[in-house]
């Protein structure tokens, strides 16, 4: 069996309820925290322990921290990122239902550290029901005394406050986020000025992903030096993946950081192998943002060293040959799946979560989910694979917020690893199997 | 486009420590085109390359000038590298800090091929109908496609947004949306300059579109008309139907705006002698590309046919049309007679704060130096009268003690019977941005706009201002606020005045104001508290019997707290019309001439006799309220108006109307036949402020060039030009109307226009005091007083007259206001499309009261008061309390000034429109409302 940190109890019964939670442990970091460390200490126990940013981006925690802007007489707030939206990710909405209490004890350990003394789950929309789940915890965590005035005679104080959103992807970014916490359009900020400085309502804000600030609890409880001698390397700890697509196990995992892919996809502990017993074909490691990896290339490194679960090995060869760790969203697609179809229908997803500020992912989008349409349609020509290309080349690198590369870099790696699918389509569009029975079968709407 | 030859980079061998990172030093460079360039404090890299290379290197189309950065359509990117030729990352120019030492290549192959690709991205979902396009040659977009080169759109057809329906709705705004490329352009311009957040993007990604209010039409929404949106629109997404942005002109000519006392700078566009369109330039200090519906849209007027084309005579009782000179002989003859047979002082002239000031200022002179006497007035009256007095009274200058920019470096505000939003809206717009963002304090009867947005609203019952600011004193006093520093190195007076002060009850001044004493203390202490705290007032507090008292509270307030004398602070009174500050300054006030000297004073008279070559009275004149009262008593005979229309905007109409008739002789010059030039003797066509030249000094002491934009309308003449013909007819050897020579003539008489010439005042003019070396001047009082100390005070709170006598019979309080879309009598507004959006006079009146008086929104309510009667439609609103009524009197149906008084100030006599005793009832039967609207022509 594999170190488990987070869901170490996340089988217990009533674990969901302050009872059980607290029995198995819980809100032991708060006490820790408030009656025997400074804020800073907190601070330096997460800077310590090398947790990184579980939300995809893979910052170091107390670095950003450390960001965060101390003028005297302003507020600061600590907003969890719970917009848990990236296509094949689902590891936050498991420990949110499950375990609530972890998340809030986090919370609170955390605002702690920075001196805030207002914070919020910022949750999508979509997860009504668990904003309920928070929602009870948070009113019972109230009622114990872990939230509100005075919390355990420290003269420390906090309120939690859940918001939910209203079905946006890209309020999962952190300024759009932040501008939709403020009840405005979701629109991404220009940076800098950068949250720490001015964040929610102009006060510095650190914004932090649900399994980030759950990591703090166990970091608290058993120091930030016993954590980061979990993981390998600079990929500290343990990280939750969810595990999707043509493998027999589909779930979240909790994996401590270094295990091989091929561990990871093939042992019975995690995917326990692929579907059926067809064959591999590719992974999209981090959520569908990042780029789409061929078996060769997901199992084993350019250099032939074997692929690990890492932020460091999965980078391993930049994007030509490597791909990132991201959010942990961990889609596994057999041979028999299409990489243009499954290209296509990313490709919808970015169009329309786009949120149409900046001109080449507005417009770019659009026009990438209408070439790539037009190749399914069986009316492709190569040099639409080529516009393709170029379409996402001047998206990358050129937008206000990561939208525009997360939409980007699934059709650079689909076309770098899998060109010649295209070319096939292209060229033979019969070999496209009946894309209008496709588009029935998964009741799809025709562009 | 300037080449690199053109620009002088620093030299590289200062750079190469730098670039080694080895070098100290205070100046930072970064590289363009692998040349060094200092780099100044806060540059975006986009500032930066435009400061070296102009505008023309970078191109951009969701910047703006007087919006912040916002970095969307990304043409602006650059590619940036560390090092020289190093490997780069291209960055939206416009928001990305230029970082010193980097290497910019603002134009490289890379970045090129990047704007042209998202041009065409762009032009996938753009209607390439230029040639029929409103902004053919005049579009962003079109010169951005142009200069990137694009020549054919790789993309297939598809989805686009071509099927979006226009706008016609509204009287000015248009648009025609799938012209819109995603810029934000007009939402920022909503919210960042307006700050009225009509438009909005919905949708998301590429179903984004721009919408009004909750998706309605321009006449449906909150919008206020300003113009903001479709002068930062790129494209013609949004326009207005003057076709403000096409290029269908032949001249521009820049010019004062004539509506209120910002003085927003107007860029006039003509095609063929006619006016076709009004813009706001970017570089105006004044409004920095911003105007108002009445600035840009509201000069329909100019052409109307209702215009006044040639002077009339009354015979027969009837206006008859005649000759200029038939017209100057009858009034010559008339004149003459009267001061023959009864002496000057039974002639009097009142000047227009609507005119230039050396139309103000040849006014007075004719009046003093050809008529002989000092019976002269201006509206300043019964407007600004209190300010300028109780401000002379206690610091030693009537005027603003500093300017709106201050707004940037104040960290608190306090508006006070001001309502800026509709009265000085582009003054508004910056306050209300202000108010959004930081504290402020807003001491008003009315829930105004700014009011919803102020940290502390004092929603004091009318005609106690006095009580509540004394109660700030207080409050400022009991919590030792005070500057103590400042009240011992600048002030006098003030022990006196700490020891009344202090014996003050707040229970009674509780009661008396209806605002809680906390709330009170609060705003005290945020005002005295604030780094920097700065007022700004308007005719809530000068239009009242104790008007002087309160200006001179407010300014106590400024001194108590040593708010004086520095950016930031200071009391500014938001001068009502464009030129009302001019109006006193050229010495169109009884007791003192050109320049504020004392008209009684020995040494003055004598000074003025010299300089003007004339016996003058050494006596004051009549007030406007004394020659109402002066006519009623045979001691007036003759008046002569400049531009005013006192029938309808002075208060107690029935008793103007009884003075006006008795009078033998009553000369008015006017654009339009008013409710004034009804009644007068002769009636003279005079030229609006589009067709003459001439200076308007604005609320900021700030002096501005008025150019002629057109030909006076044929059959009319400037004022100043009517008043030196006249001049000459009765003797007076007078050059003709020129503002250049007559500047001249001012700056010798005014002390500080000392360094005022036409030729130099620029497009910005100067603020006065102006010194001979032509240096002007933005904050006063910085070092001493105009009076050596400032004074304080003590004024007890009297209840006003109105109330003591018909307070009882009639419980209700009716004050009065201004509405955004009219001017004042609505003479010039009512011509305009302007009368399209706001059609008609309404009272404001509470829920509570309209349940009591049975009546719903819409109905007609009868309005009396010890004075008269009228009928007029309800508004029911919480802007105002139970118990207060308010109502503004833009039209003439609407006789609102029935119901006025004569109580004025104590002081200045400026009438007291803000207080006036009421009983309501439900109206019966017939009203008496004209049903005959005029019938607009907005050309």
């Amino acid at each position: 069996m594999g170190k488990k940190i987070l869901l170490k109890h996340d089988h217990v019964s009533g674990i969901q309820g302050y009872e059980v939670y607290r029995k198995m442990g819980g809100y032991t970091s708060v006490e820790r925290a408030l009656k025997n460390m400074t804020p800073n200490e907190v601070t330096e126990e997460v800077k310590k322990s090398g947790l990184r940013g579980r939300g995809g981006a893979g910052f170091p925690t107390g670095l950003k921290w450390s960001f965060m802007a101390k003028p005297k007489g302003v507020k600061r707030y600590l907003v969890c990122n719970a917009d848990e939206s990236e296509p094949g990710t689902f590891k936050d909405r498991y420990l949110m239902s499950r375990i609530p209490h972890l998340l809030i004890e986090g919370m609170i350990a955390s605002s702690y550290a920075l001196g805030a003394n207002t914070a919020y789950i910022y949750i999508r929309g979509e997860f009504f029901y668990i904003a309920r789940i928070l929602e009870n915890a948070i009113n019972e965590a109230y009622a114990n005394g872990w939230l509100g005035k005075n919390i355990l005679d420290s003269n420390y104080s906090l309120d939690l406050f859940v918001h939910t959103g209203a079905g946006a992807y890209i309020c999962g970014e952190e300024t759009a986020l932040l501008e939709s916490l403020e009840g405005k359009r979701g629109n991404p900020r220009i940076k800098p000025p950068f949250p720490a400085v001015k964040g929610a309502w102009d006060c510095p804000t650190v914004v932090n992903n649900v399994e980030t600030i759950a990591a703090v609890v166990p970091i608290i409880n058993d120091g930030g030096e016993a954590y980061s001698k979990v993981g390998i390397g600079k990929s500290t700890g343990t990280k939750l993946i969810s595990a999707s697509g043509h493998i027999n196990k589909p779930g979240v995992y909790e994996i401590e950081m270094g295990i091989t892919v091929e561990d990871f996809i093939y042992s019975d502990e995690y995917c326990g192998g692929i579907l059926n017993g067809k064959k591999l074909k590719a992974v999209v490691a981090g959520g569908s943002s990042v780029p789409i990896l061929p078996a060769d290339l997901i199992l084993k490194t350019a250099n032939g060293k074997p692929r690990l679960m890492s932020y460091e090995s999965l980078a391993d060869g930049g994007f030509t040959t490597g791909t990132m760790l991201g959010s942990g969203g961990f889609i596994v697609m057999d041979e028999t799946t299409s990489i243009v179809k499954n290209l296509w229908n990313f490709t919808r997803f970015y169009h329309h979560e786009s949120c149409g500020q900046c001109s080449p992912c507005r417009e770019g989008t659009a026009w990438m989910e209408k070439v790539l349409h037009k190749i399914l349609d069986g009316q492709g020509s190569l040099t639409d694979i080529d516009l393709l290309w170029e379409i996402q080349r001047k998206i990358e690198g050129n937008t206000i917020c990561p939208l525009g590369e997360a939409a980007a870099w699934p059709v650079a790696s689909a076309i770098r690893h899998f060109k010649s699918e295209f070319e096939e389509y292209v060229k033979n569009p019969s070999s496209i199997n009946d894309v209008k029975h496709y588009f029935e079968v998964n009741k799809l709407e025709m562009a | 486009m300037k080449t690199t030859e053109n620009i002088k980079s620093l030299p590289t061998e200062n750079l190469m420590s730098i670039t080694n990172g080895k070098a100290k030093t205070d100046l930072k460079f970064a590289f363009i085109d692998n040349k060094p360039y200092e780099i100044k404090d806060g540059e975006t890299i986009l500032t930066f390359v435009r400061r070296n290379f102009g505008n023309e290197l970078v191109p951009t189309l969701c910047d703006a000038p007087n919006l912040e950065p916002f970095g969307s359509c990304r043409v602006c990117s650059v590619d940036v590298a560390l090092q020289e030729n190093g490997s780069v990352k291209s960055q939206a120019s416009c928001h990305t800090p230029v970082m010193s030492g980097s290497y910019i290549y603002p134009s490289s192959d890379r970045i090129q091929a990047l704007r042209k690709n998202i041009i065409e991205l762009v032009l996938t979902d753009h209607p390439l109908d230029c040639l029929t396009c409103e902004v053919n040659n005049n579009c962003e977009l079109q010169e951005v496609a142009a200069k990137v080169g694009i020549r054919d759109v790789r993309y297939p057809e598809g989805k686009n947004h071509l099927h979006f329906e226009k706008d016609f709705s509204h009287p000015y705004m248009t648009s025609d949306l799938s012209k819109c490329i995603n810029c934000f352009r007009c939402v920022r311009a909503c919210d960042e300059v307006q700050g009225q957040f009509v438009l909005s993007m919905a949708g998301r990604g590429f179903d984004s579109h721009i919408v009004k209010g909750s998706e309605v039409s321009f006449m449906e929404s909150d919008c206020v008309s300003c113009g903001a949106c479709a002068q930062a629109c790129p494209t013609s997404a949004i326009s207005d139907v003057f076709e403000s942005k096409s290029i269908a002109k032949v001249e521009t000519t820049r010019t004062i705006c004539t509506y209120c006392g910002v003085g927003c700078n107007l860029e006039v566009a003509t095609t063929n002698g006619k006016i076709k369109s009004i813009q706001a330039p970017y570089d105006a200090e004044v409004n920095q590309g911003h105007t108002c519906l009445k600035g840009r849209y509201a000069f329909g007027f100019y052409n109307h046919q209702d215009r006044l084309k040639t002077p009339l005579i009354r015979k027969n009782n009837e206006l008859v049309p005649a000759t200029w000179d038939e017209a100057y002989d009858y009034i010559a003859a008339k004149l003459t007679e009267i001061k023959n047979n009864d002496g000057p002082d039974f002639i009097a002239g009142i000047s227009s704060a609507r005119c230039t000031n050396e139309e103000n200022y040849l006014m007075q002179k004719f009046i003093r130096a050809v008529i002989g006497t000092n019976n002269i007035d201006a509206c300043a009256r019964v407007c600004h009268s209190p300010t300028a007095l109780g401000m002379q009274r206690t610091f030693g200058t009537g005027a603003a003690t500093n300017s709106v920019e201050d707004l940037k470096y104040t960290d608190c505000i306090m508006v006070i019977g001001a309502n800026p939003t509709d009265g000085h809206p582009v003054t508004g717009a910056k306050m209300k941005q202000f108010a959004m963002k930081k504290p402020s304090i807003v001491i008003d009867p009315r829930r105004i706009e700014i009011a919803k947005y102020a940290t502390y609203h004092l929603q004091l019952r009318p005609g106690t201002n006095v009580a509540l600011l004394n109660m700030m004193l207080y409050f400022i006093i009991d919590e030792k606020l005070e500057d103590k520093d400042f009240i011992e190195l600048r002030t006098e007076g003030y022990e006196d005045f700490k020891k009344e002060i202090l014996k003050l009850n707040m229970d009674e001044m509780e009661r008396i104001t209806g605002v809680d004493r906390n709330l009170v203390r609060d705003a005290a202490i945020l005002y005295a508290s604030s780094k920097n705290a700065m007022s700004f007032h308007g005719l809530g507090v000068t239009e009242h019997s104790q008007g002087t008292f309160t200006v001179m509270l407010i300014a106590d307030l400024a001194m108590i707290t040593g708010n004086i004398g520095r950016p930031g602070v200071g009391v500014n009174p938001l001068r009502g019309q464009n030129n009302v500050q001019g109006t006193a300054d050229m010495g169109c006030q009884p007791h003192q001439g050109a320049g504020y000297f004392d008209v009684t004073v020995p040494e003055y008279h004598k000074k003025y006799e010299e300089f003007y070559g004339a016996k003058l009275a050494n006596y004051a004149g009549y007030k406007i309220p004394q020659m109402y009262d002066a006519a009623l008593q045979g001691k007036l005979k003759a008046l002569w108006l400049m531009g005013e229309d006192n029938v309808q905007t002075d208060p107690n109409t029935n008793h103007v109307v009884a003075a006006l008739s008795k009078l033998e002789l009553l000369v008015v010059q006017e654009l339009f036949m008013t409710e004034t030039a009804k009644m007068a003797h002769v009636v003279l066509p005079a030229s609006s402020f589009l067709e003459k030249s001439g200076t308007f000094t604005n609320g900021e002491r700030r002096i501005q060039r008025v150019n002629a934009v057109v030909e006076p309308i044929e059959g009319t003449k400037p004022d100043g030009q009517i008043v030196v013909d006249m001049m000459n007819k009765l003797g007076y050897p007078q050059a003709d109307y020129d503002p250049k020579t007559l500047l001249e003539e001012i700056s010798q008489i005014v002390p500080f226009f000392a360094g005022v010439k036409w030729d130099e005042l620029g497009d910005n003019g100067k603020q006065w005091p102006v010194l001979p070396d032509g240096t002007d001047t933005q904050i006063l009082h910085t070092e001493t007083f105009k009076r050596g100390r400032g004074k304080f005070v003590y004024n007890d709170w009297r209840e006003s007259e109105e109330i003591v006598n018909y307070g009882a019979e009639f419980p209700y309080i009716l004050t009065t206001n201004r509405e955004l879309e009219h001017y004042n009598c609505g003479t010039m507004t009512r011509r305009t499309g302007n009368n399209k959006i706001l059609t008609e006079d309404v009272l404001m009146i509470n829920s509570v009261d309209a349940k009591k008086i049975l009546i719903n929104e819409g109905d007609m309510v009868c309005v009396i008061s010890a004075r008269g009667k009228i009928d007029v439609k309800a508004k029911i609103t919480d802007e105002v309390l139970p118990g207060i009524l308010s109502s503004t009197f833009h039209f003439p149906e609407i006789k609102m000034n029935d119901l006025t008084s004569s109580i004025a100030d104590s002081e200045a006599l400026c009438p007291e429109y803000k207080v006036v005793a009421v009983q309501i009832r439900k109206s019966k039967g017939q009203y008496k409302i004209n049903p005959q609207r005029e019938l607009i022509d907005t050309n």
